[in-house]
């Protein structure tokens, strides 16, 4: 999992301009401290998130779960440098977010990987011009097409690259967002619900990709979601009820905790 | 599409949805139309004010001190154009006589005010190819040549006919074709110098005689290569102050000038194209701000991988620019047939010229930027955090 050309520690320009040039492998990919957030002003301030101390080390894959309006989307959209921050420590990739202006929080958005509960694809572009628009992103104009395709194919969608989602079904559609969120190599991939609309066929399917993908890239997955079929793949499972932790279990205990008897093979293989 | 080009966002998403965007463009012709149309109007009635002066063979104009416009019948005395073809650099200068008569309709017997434009057939005064062909009919006693665009009023105008002009029998000679202005009444009659003699040199008693020494318009001619803007400027210091000498294009804009100061012509087009323009901009506006509506979090969804609001209202005015185009060539396909076939049914001098096409191409440019301008606030406004939950 680890790769053999370690960047200077403080070179985060680099780290800055290109999602693909890893930073210093031993920072964490998010790290928090006394995380608060509070939505609204003055007197309709309410507060969502309370004092959250969390690290998620490189290439963990972790499901945020909690019952709704506990905060979990909250934390992601903050982790996903989409809201400004003003209290606490929030750093990703090694980039302390709170007090970043906009432009700063854009530059950090671009090495996030974004899946959402809905596809969000372009019905007007097919399927490898909605994931090129990830790639122009970072500049590769010249090397988009192939790119693209390459990340399609990898899911399995090499004969779909010309079809518009109107074409596509549910499962399918779910996988070029994955595509167009994977395709730059994203150190860390955030995802809201991404089984929510999907049939457990193709909510299993797409979360195994996520999973293989991310372990062939070695990156980190934060992910939230209510759907108990996929909570397997995960290394980490976090609870959060009211905007404050409730439980952070690894995957060994929670599974010990569960059902001793059906251990998941996978977890000879870490 | 070449792979080092940026995905065209902007146009797909305008051609994706084929009838909307057919229903789009039909909205931004729409309103290219109506600023086609308006503007023609306007366009026509001033045009239609200056079409027989433009005909004019001269370079210099010289006319009384008091005729600032075509209505007012002040003449000045013809000695002044010999005076003026004394002048160094000036090769001609020719008198053109104009009179207002009643015109008695054959058919009907009812009476019409027209009016008279009298020259010398062998001065080059009107170029019409139709005029100089027929310069011999206008040599002969009491005849006429009667524009074919003159008021359906004056009843039967072919060759042959014989009525009454001024209380005097006249008969028509021949055709050409000119059209109407508001000084002309019903229309406008050509006839030779020594026929205006016989019917406006004694006329009643309160009524005023004319004879060739008072001159309506002169029609000077200058010398090749001389500047007719400095003779114009020598002549007026150098004549006697009861004449004024404009340069021709100075007496067409004198008219022209009087007609958009003096009347409301130019106020009431002027504020229609303004309505139309503000009809476009309200439509382009729907379309798109239901674009973005639509795609509300696909462009969230961009924004969140990165993009910049400065992308986005690149995509929102790129729409804009790509509608006021493609809407226009429809829109100004349809004004030319309209502007034909208003032309035919009313006589209007409907003329489409590259420079009015141009304006309001840049009218409906403007039209569309100002739409996506306003529609790239909702953009501006798209909050990525927003796509999550």
């Amino acid at each position: 999992m680890m790769d053999a050309n370690p960047t200077p520690h403080n070179n985060h320009a680099a780290a800055n301009s290109n999602a693909g040039v890893a930073i210093a492998q031993s920072t964490p990919a998010v790290e928090t401290h006394g995380l608060n957030y509070y939505f609204g002003q003055g007197d309709l301030r309410k507060q969502v998130l309370f004092d959250l101390n969390l690290t998620f080390p490189r290439g963990q894959i972790a499901i945020i779960t909690g019952p709704s309006g506990s905060g979990k989307t909250t934390f992601l959209s903050l982790i996903g440098a989409l809201r400004t921050i003003h209290d606490g420590s929030l750093k990703v990739m090694g980039r302390e977010l709170v007090g970043m202006n906009n432009a700063q929080l854009v530059e950090v958005r671009r090495g996030i990987g974004f899946i959402f509960q809905a596809h969000n694809l372009f019905e007007s572009l097919t399927a490898v011009q909605n994931v090129e628009m990830a790639v122009e992103l970072l500049g590769g104009f010249g090397s988009k097409r192939a790119q693209a395709i390459a990340m399609l194919e990898q899911l399995g969608l090499g004969h779909r690259v010309t079809y518009k989602p109107n074409s596509l079904s549910g499962g399918q559609k779910q996988r070029v967002a994955i595509a167009r969120a994977l395709v730059n190599q994203p150190q860390l991939i955030l995802a809201d619900e991404p089984t929510a609309a999907l049939d457990k066929e193709s909510g299993r399917d797409v979360v195994t990709l996520m999973q293989t993908l991310a372990k062939e890239q070695s990156c980190t997955i934060l992910m939230v979601t209510h759907d108990n079929r996929i909570l397997d793949v995960a290394d980490r499972i976090i609870n959060l009820v009211d905007g404050r932790l409730e439980s952070d279990t690894s995957m060994r205990d929670f599974v010990t905790a569960h059902d001793p008897k059906t251990l998941d093979p996978r977890m000879f293989m870490l | 599409m070449s792979p080092l080009r940026r995905t065209p966002l902007a146009w797909l998403n305008l051609t994706h949805d084929r009838r909307r965007l057919a229903t789009s463009l039909g909205g931004v012709a729409f309103a290219v139309l109506l600023m086609f149309m308006f503007n023609g109007f306007k366009n026509a009635l001033y045009d239609s004010q200056v079409q027989l002066l433009q005909l004019l063979n001269a370079d210099i104009i010289i006319t009384n001190t008091q005729k600032y416009n075509m209505f007012v019948p002040e003449a000045f005395a013809r000695r002044r154009l010999y005076q003026a073809r004394a002048f160094a650099g000036i090769t001609a200068a020719y008198p053109l006589y104009i009179n207002n008569a009643n015109w008695k309709n054959p058919e009907t017997k009812a009476t019409r005010p027209v009016r008279v434009l009298a020259f010398n057939p062998q001065d080059p005064v009107l170029l019409l190819p139709d005029i100089q062909a027929q310069l011999d009919k206008l040599r002969e006693p009491n005849t006429v040549l009667i524009d074919l665009k003159s008021r359906p009023e004056l009843g039967s105008i072919t060759p042959g006919v014989v009525t009454e002009l001024g209380e005097r029998q006249v008969r028509v000679a021949g055709n050409y074709s000119l059209g109407t202005d508001f000084a002309s009444g019903n229309g406008n009659l050509v006839m030779s110098d020594q026929n205006y003699l016989r019917f406006f040199s004694n006329l009643d008693p309160e009524l005023e005689s004319r004879n060739l020494g008072m001159v309506d318009i002169g029609l000077v001619e200058v010398e090749e290569g001389a500047d007719p803007d400095r003779l114009a400027r020598t002549l007026s210091q150098r004549l006697p102050k009861d004449v004024k000498v404009l340069t021709k294009d100075a007496f067409v804009q004198q008219e022209l000038s009087y007609w958009q100061d003096n009347t409301n012509i130019g106020f009431v087009f002027t504020l229609l194209t303004g309505m139309a323009f503000i009809v476009g901009i309200i439509l382009v506006y729907q379309i798109l701000y239901t674009d973005v509506a639509d795609h509300w979090a696909e462009y969230a969804t961009l924004k969140a991988m990165g993009y910049k609001n400065i992308f986005l209202l690149g995509v929102v005015l790129q729409e804009a620019v790509i509608l006021s185009v493609l809407g226009f060539i429809p829109g100004f396909c349809i004004s030319v047939l309209l502007y034909n076939a208003t032309a035919n049914a009313t006589g209007l001098l409907m003329q489409m010229t590259v420079s009015r096409a141009l304006s309001t191409l840049l009218a409906t440019f403007i039209m569309c930027l100002f739409s996506g301008a306003i529609a790239v606030r909702k953009v501006q406004a798209t909050d990525p955090a927003e796509v999550f939950g």
